[in-house]
């Protein structure tokens, strides 16, 4: 009995420590959302992590609200501020945010889409190939949730 | 338990209910009543059949988002899924009791999709014709 427990909890160490080398710190280090961005910003999509994107990114997006990657989404200006200033302040060049996020991206970029991001399409390039994404119950690339089951609550990892 | 005493019991939760569908959506109908009696002198009240065609109409304004039904499908009783793949709740009152009772989240929407889908304000004839469609089912 022991070592079958033991083989089991030795396969899910490993998994775990995979999946960590592949991600690192940035499947955990979400910081709780802002209220507002969450109701305001979760009602298409989840509340993407501000860390995925760098402040200039995030700028732009809420500079440009009215055409929102084909939708108006506009807000109210006390909405805009208050969630302007969460993003900028926990953005993937903020303090708190994981270094690797940025990694690749020039100075002088600015990414119009997380799905854009170097992070992103290193680990998802080969399912875009594929046209994974394209499956109705996944519809977008955009919908992390359906592969990433936490993915609302900040948990981007292969078993979340 | 008595088969008859539990049919009673759901008739008499299901009854009221039935009689005051559309009763919480009141205030945001009056709301836009009073504004499109501003707009045009003709007002003549809402009607379900308009906010109907209005609902399922191809209004083409955008490659995206060429009608109503685009994210909440064909059928409002039915959910809905966004571009981004996130579940709508049903449009009909009789499927989500709280549709079209806030105020302020109901304007928000309508000034979003309405310059998304139809590629400009909706009037207050059009919203109050859609919400009467939707209370009607």
């Amino acid at each position: 009995m022991m070592p079958r427990i033991l083989a089991a909890l030795g396969m899910i160490a490993t998994v775990m420590g995979m999946a960590f080398l592949v991600m690192g710190p940035v499947a955990s280090a979400t910081p709780a959302p802002d209220p507002t961005y969450v109701k305001e910003c979760s009602a298409c999509h989840i509340a993407y992590p501000a860390q995925f994107l760098p402040k200039r990114s995030w700028d732009r997006i809420l500079g440009s609200l009215d055409k929102h990657f084909g939708e108006n989404a506009t807000l109210s200006s006390k909405s805009l501020t208050s969630i302007k200033a969460y993003l900028e302040g926990h953005a993937a060049d903020s303090a708190d945010a994981n270094p690797r996020i940025l990694r690749d991206v020039a100075a002088t970029q600015i990414p119009a889409r997380i799905t854009e991001m170097p992070f992103w399409t290193h680990i998802h390039g080969r399912l875009l190939a594929r046209h994974a994404f394209d499956a109705p119950k996944v519809k977008s690339a955009s919908n992390c949730t359906a592969c990433h089951r936490g993915a609302a609550n900040g948990h981007f990892g292969d078993d979340d | 338990m008595n088969m008859r005493f539990v049919a009673g019991v759901a008739l008499a939760l299901i009854i009221p209910a039935l009689a005051y569908a559309g009763a919480a959506q009141k205030p945001v109908l009056d709301a836009y009543a009073a504004q499109a009696k501003s707009e045009q002198a003709s007002f003549a009240g809402f009607s379900a059949e308009r906010g109907k065609a209005f609902f399922l109409a191809k209004h083409d304004a955008s490659a995206e988002t060429p009608s109503c039904t685009t994210c909440h499908t064909n059928d409002p009783t039915k959910s809905g899924q966004t571009r981004a793949g996130k579940d709508l709740a049903p449009m009909a009152v009789s499927k989500t009791p709280d549709r079209f009772t806030d105020a302020e989240k109901v304007e928000k929407w309508f000034t979003r999709n309405c310059q998304s889908v139809v590629g400009r304000p909706c009037t207050a004839q059009e919203k109050g014709d859609f919400i009467t469609f939707m209370a009607s089912l």
